[in-house]
């Protein structure tokens, strides 16, 4: 049962990551993404972790695809449409190589062993809640930092030159 | 082959698609579209990990990688913009030059 879920949600995963690379329109390419983020989200949650997978159906799915839906927008289309699309001798040279890299990492992960487990998660939300505020309190805290710099940079960079 | 291993496998594929994206797309808003692809292959990694460990570590690292998309979003497509604003409209291989 838990392989066919699995197939299931990985092969809606490789559909929409593919069209999110391959297709044309960037629009439809950022529709392609947000499926793939809904077929991720199944996938945490296969996998046990609830909490991250509402968080990443609030964060990517509502958040940043909206954002960028907006920015495209804001862009006049006559001049997009120069270059849509892919390169194509990139393409060609680029697919060689991934995939020689695909088969170098998964012979090493076919290969190897996991290490030994340590114990069993009873309760998903409440163990990470507890080892995010004992354990990782003070990287959780340079994180509100590096969201305030985005914020700072953001701001800088869309401002009108003078 | 266990479950967990398949999971890990998937996450490469997804990650190196990604890659793929970011070496061939023209449009530079959709190579920060294949950023946030590979970012999403990393996280499934971690949390499959996590399952066979048994413990959140992984899905900790995975809420900072939240976080860091989140900011690259914000500043990458201020920059993106910046860049359409004082160079034109251009395909991501014609931008060459750090400044005129």
């Amino acid at each position: 049962m838990e392989w066919v879920i699995f197939g299931v949600l990985a092969f809606w995963l490789l559909v929409s990551v593919l069209g999110a690379v391959l297709v044309k329109n960037p629009v439809h390419s950022i529709l392609f993404f947000l499926s793939s983020v809904l077929a991720m989200a199944g996938l945490f949650l296969s996998l046990g972790a609830e909490l991250l997978a509402g968080l990443q159906i609030i964060i990517y799915a509502v958040a940043i695809v909206v954002f960028y839906v907006l920015v495209i927008t804001t862009i006049p289309w006559e001049k997009v449409k120069r270059f849509e699309g892919v390169y194509k001798k990139e393409l060609l040279f680029g697919i060689p190589v991934v995939l020689v890299i695909f088969l170098l990492m998964g012979s090493m992960v076919l290969r190897g062993r996991f290490a030994q487990p340590v114990g069993v998660v009873e309760d998903n939300v409440r163990e990470v809640g507890r080892t995010l505020f004992t354990s990782y309190l003070f990287p959780f805290e340079v994180a509100s930092v590096i969201l305030l710099v985005a914020m700072i940079g953001a701001i800088l960079l869309g401002r009108k030159e003078e | 082959m266990t479950l967990e291993k398949a999971y890990i496998l998937l996450s490469i594929l997804v990650f190196l698609i990604g890659l793929l994206g970011v070496i061939a797309r023209k449009n530079l808003i959709t190579m920060l579209v294949s950023t946030e692809i590979m970012l999403n292959g990393v996280n499934l990694t971690l949390v499959a990990v996590d399952k066979v460990l048994g413990r959140v570590d992984g899905q900790i690292f995975s809420f900072f990688t939240l976080t860091v998309a989140a900011a690259e979003v914000a500043v990458g497509l201020g920059l993106v913009v910046a860049i359409f604003r004082l160079r034109g409209y251009e395909g991501s291989s014609e931008i060459v030059h750090l400044r005129d």
